[in-house]
């Protein structure tokens, strides 16, 4: 071991520290160009992953169009884009065009994040005035239009076609017929109803499709009066539309252990035929069409959720759509991306990769066949866009774990109506 | 810190005999520590810090804010969620911690044996350590299909075990052990390797010898081969302790909480809180808690093992 | 007792069994990952008929995993050779200072394991967010550093601390310095653990997703698992694409482990005396 200078030791020491740094500066050199840059012709995009079809394709046709404009998007998990949106938000690093979930009450939802003033106002564009009039709450905040989505998603009920021709059955009209429809299904060797429980949103689909009929049909401004704290949800049509809910449980209606059954075998159910129907939301079309031997064999119809047909309501909603962040750098060139996606025919183009009705319907629209049936419903204002305006956001997931907790009979309806009233006037 | 190394530079070659001098200080400089210090405390240390802070706010995540004082903890006892969540954390570790290194253990024996596949069974069972737990949880609801012929059970019923069919996620008093079980199968193999290189360290004349005083193999393992193991086994058991009482991902992607709560641990709590319900300041204050939580559970266990390690 | 018997036998047929109960999802994974939608839903875990690669070829043009693997790969080393120069070196000094101020900042360390990452998620990211770090690869280096610093020091300084400090101090005493008795006489030794710190952080920081989405989401630099889960929708999930995409992207860290496997169990040996 020769002896060196201590001092060119420590040099050395703090050549290689130094060396390791600029290790670590170069790859930010490669990401000169990269996110966060602020420049005027690229738009950062956070979607989550439902978005990425039809957003693929409106992109690059905007990008193509001669505007200049280049894009980074990203999509993700609902989950995992809200959370880190959220942060993103608060560390004042927002991207320019982010996913934003109609109404309120849940984390990425257009109330909750124009309320913290995070969303530029989308009032003066074009397309705003095709929003009808029972959804205005859901894409606005004050008055003021924050939420861009290209259309409205329904729940209905999807089923295979060829089971229930097997089993000499017609499309139920009624709840009664609903139930006896049932009834020679199963008599047939089918599960009636697949329920994918175990994912839990799907939970809460059969509760907002009867409670569109048995709450919002003769109280539509439901929403309000909870809100006032004039009504509560045991004691309201909720209740009874959760004991119709149990009761098709009761009945053997719906698969063995929906509590352990993922959406991804629901859909598999009603796809291979195992299974007649499901109640889900329109977006999952595709899915279960992927999932059956013939995809012609998959139609939906509005869920018979009234003792008479002219009675049914149907749930409908806003899609998850877009907003702008208010302190974009590129806000303006945002907007007019915005200004472009509410063009007709790019309203048309994304509600027909993702299975949505238009906002406004033109000739040149495509709907898809299988919601054909809910259009008369839509037009003439029966529906109810449930879910959309909780004050907090722990209701919903309050729903979820109740109905799993009353499927696996662990509670009654009365206590779990309960505990969603006191989420509900809890404070956000 | 360069105090150190401004002491030790005049002691260039000129001053040679000033280095026979013998130092009370063979320790590195602090140099040495003074880059992992700076990183540690400013990913780390600095963040927490900031964010202890905000459990003594009522923050949203977005927008103002204002102190509390201590209502955030006094919401959190009376919180039926968060203690369920505490009670299913704690068992979920238990299973965690004495059946994957149970398996482990077994695992390690094997594959330290004379067999001849050893190498290629280390790799199969180290194998699912390296994905990532996400995915693992996505598999695993293949695995869990609760239909009768499908995944696990139709491999139950396969081999004659039908009785045994189960609705593995959905069953609310099942759902938190087939968490543990996907757990224990992905970190089976890590607690191997860790029993492994305990059994490596344990020298052959040792064993050997308690052959020849004609000990069997039962014998040989509680009195030679188990005392031998105590570090492998206090690493084991604090590293799948803590794994255990944070765990998340895999809760998350498996079951988010669910049935109902059946399965909702202080992580899912914690999460939930902060980037769903937004209260992010209560949060925080799960986040606290769990923290200490982890830090007093480890300390007791690590001055147990670290005390039956020198009985041995 | 070397010598392979009938009961060496049996051992090796019951762990064969073991090896076989353990690859079923492996299994399921391989399989779902030969399977169009179609087959999916029919027959999620029977044997595909007929196997198709298209998710394998779509999962690796439509999520540009070339470009994703570049991104992860360059993270994953810059991140580990930081940890092993900063993680040895600061343990190096935690294992030779027997001082009650060395046992504490030990203690401090280790407190890093034991704190919940969701702690300082968001000031870190403010904090990165104001050194205008987001969209960097830096800031995810730094991060991983930050965060896998706890364990890196924990596992390097066990295994210090049960070698002889003898060629070290012989070093110093003919005169070397701390830097040179470390670089060429400890560091070299500390090449099992070495082993063991760097497959358990690669794999650690290989498949994060979460962190790499908060920090890079939207950039060009992406990492594997944030494109694989660009697949998983709340409705439409294209699980083929998911889990060929995991097979992918597993792949690399595999080999990592089969390459280093000897050090890794070495590593865990030797360090456990400490």
């Amino acid at each position: 071991m020769t002896a060196i200078d201590g001092r060119l030791n420590r040099a050395q020491f703090l050549r290689i520290i130094g060396g390791l740094a600029a290790g670590a500066a170069v790859p930010g050199l490669l990401s000169a160009c990269g996110g966060g840059s602020g420049d005027s012709d690229t738009l950062t995009l956070v979607g989550v992953a439902d978005e990425k079809g039809p957003l693929d394709v409106l992109t690059k046709a905007y990008a193509d169009s001669g505007s200049g404009i280049t894009f980074k998007a990203s999509y993700a998990p609902t989950d995992q884009v809200q959370t880190s949106l959220r942060a993103q938000l608060g560390g004042g690093n927002a991207p320019d065009i982010h996913a934003l979930y109609p109404g309120s009450g849940s984390a990425m939802s257009t109330t909750d994040i124009a309320k913290a003033g995070l969303l530029a106002d989308l009032s003066g564009q074009q397309w705003t005035s095709a929003i009808p009039e029972n959804l205005k709450t859901s894409f606005q905040h004050d008055g003021k239009v924050y939420l861009f989505s290209s259309g409205l998603t329904v729940i209905g009920t999807i089923y295979n076609k060829s089971v229930f021709a097997a089993a000499g059955v017609q499309i139920p009209k009624t709840w009664s017929e609903l139930i006896s429809t049932c009834e020679k299904l199963k008599a047939a060797g089918k599960v009636p109803i697949a329920l994918g429980a175990q994912t839990q949103w799907v939970t809460q689909l059969i509760t907002y499709a009867l409670v569109a009929s048995h709450v919002y049909r003769d109280t539509p401004d439901f929403d309000d009066q909870m809100l006032a704290g004039k009504a509560t949800f045991a004691e309201s049509g909720w209740k009874q539309s959760m004991a119709l809910y149990m009761d098709l449980r009761d009945r053997g209606f719906f698969n063995d252990n929906p509590n352990g059954t993922t959406l991804e075998q629901q859909t598999a159910m009603v796809g291979t035929g195992q299974a007649a129907m499901a109640v889900q939301v329109a977006p999952l079309l595709p899915a279960f069409r992927d999932a059956a031997p013939n995809k012609d064999d998959i139609d939906m119809f509005p869920f018979p959720s009234a003792d008479a047909a002219e009675q049914v309501y149907t749930w409908s909603g806003a899609n998850v759509g877009i907003g702008v962040h208010a302190k974009s750098k590129n806000k303006d060139a945002a907007l007019k991306f915005v200004e472009f996606l509410g063009k007709q025919e790019n309203i048309n183009t994304w509600c027909e990769v993702v299975a949505a009705i238009p906002l406004k319907r033109d000739a040149s629209s495509k709907i898809d066949p299988a919601l054909v049936s809910f259009l008369p419903l839509i037009d003439a204002g029966r529906v109810a866009p449930v879910g959309q305006r909780w004050p907090n956001a722990e209701v919903q997931p309050t729903h979820f774990t109740v109905i799993q907790d009353l499927l696996a009979k662990k509670i009654t309806i009365d206590d779990g109506l309960k505990k969603m009233d006191e989420v509900y006037r809890k404070s956000s | 810190m360069s105090t150190q190394v401004l002491e030790a530079s005049p002691t260039a070659p000129p001053e040679r005999p000033a280095r026979r001098r013998p130092r009370n200080r063979l320790g590195p400089p602090w140099l040495f520590v003074a880059p992992a210090l700076l990183c540690y405390g400013a990913i780390v240390l600095y963040p927490s810090a900031s964010g202890v802070l905000y459990a003594f706010t009522d923050w949203s995540g977005l927008g103002d804010w204002s102190f509390v004082g201590l209502r955030n903890f006094d919401s959190l006892l009376h919180d039926d969620r968060a203690l369920g969540a505490l009670r299913n954390t704690l068992l979920l570790t238990v299973a965690i911690v004495v059946v994957q290194n149970g398996i482990g253990l077994l695992l390690a024996l094997g594959v330290h044996a004379r067999i001849k596949s050893r190498m290629l069974l280390r790799a199969v069972f180290f194998a699912p350590v390296v994905v990532s737990p996400v995915m693992v949880a996505f598999l695993w609801k293949y695995v869990y299909n609760p239909a009768p012929n499908a995944g696990l059970n139709g491999v139950l019923g396969a081999v004659g075990l039908g009785s045994l069919r189960q609705d593995w996620l959905g069953d609310p008093s099942l759902a938190l052990w087939s968490v543990a079980a996907m757990v224990v199968w992905q970190h089976a193999g890590y607690s191997m390797v860790i029993f492994l290189a305990g059994l490596e360290g344990i020298s052959k004349d040792v064993r050997e010898a308690a052959t020849i005083d004609g000990a069997g193999p039962v014998k040989r393992f509680r009195y030679v081969t188990w005392p031998l193991l105590a570090p492998a086994t206090t690493i084991n058991v604090m590293l799948s302790t803590i794994g255990g009482l944070k765990i998340f991902d895999q809760v998350f992607a498996a079951t988010s909480g669910g049935p109902g709560y059946a399965t909702e641990t202080l992580s899912t709590v914690l999460y939930k809180e902060a980037f769903v319900f937004g209260r992010y300041g209560y949060s925080t204050a799960v986040a606290l808690v769990l923290a200490l939580f982890v830090a007093a559970v480890s300390l007791v266990q690590i001055r147990y093992l670290r005390a039956r390690e020198d009985q041995t | 007792m070397n010598r392979y018997r009938p009961r060496t036998l049996a051992l090796e047929l019951l762990m064969v069994a073991a090896g076989v109960a353990f690859l079923f999802p492996v299994y399921a994974l391989i399989v779902l990952s030969l399977k169009d939608a179609g087959q999916i839903a029919s027959s999620p875990l029977g044997l595909p008929k007929p196997p198709t690669v298209d998710n394998y070829t779509e999962a690796w043009s439509t999520a540009s995993l070339g470009s994703a693997l570049l991104s992860s790969t360059l993270i994953t080393v810059v991140s580990l050779v930081l940890l092993i120069a900063i993680g040895s070196c600061g343990a190096y000094f935690l294992a030779r200072r027997a001082t009650r101020l060395g046992y504490g900042l030990y203690i401090l360390f280790l407190l890093g394991i034991v704190l919940p990452f969701q702690l300082g998620m968001i000031p870190l990211y403010n904090l990165f967010s104001k050194l205008e770090l987001i969209g960097t690869y830096q800031s995810l280096i730094l991060f991983y550093t930050g965060i896998q610093l706890p364990f890196t020091i924990f596992l390097y300084t066990g295994f210090i601390r049960a070698l002889p400090a003898d060629y070290a101090t012989a070093a110093l005493v003919d005169g070397a310095s701390h830097f040179q008795a470390y670089t060429r006489i400890v560091f070299p030794l500390l090449r099992p653990i070495t082993g063991t710190v760097l497959i358990l952080n690669a794999v650690f920081i290989w498949n994060d997703f979460f962190t790499p989405l908060l920090y890079l989401g939207g950039s060009a630099h992406e990492t594997i698992p944030v494109r694989i889960f660009a697949f998983v929708g709340q409705y439409v999930s294209d699980y083929g694409l998911v889990f060929a995409g995991l097979v992918l992207g597993a792949i690399p860290i595999l080999l990592v482990f089969l390459l280093l496997q000897r050090y890794v169990i070495k590593g865990f040996a030797s360090g456990l005396k400490g």
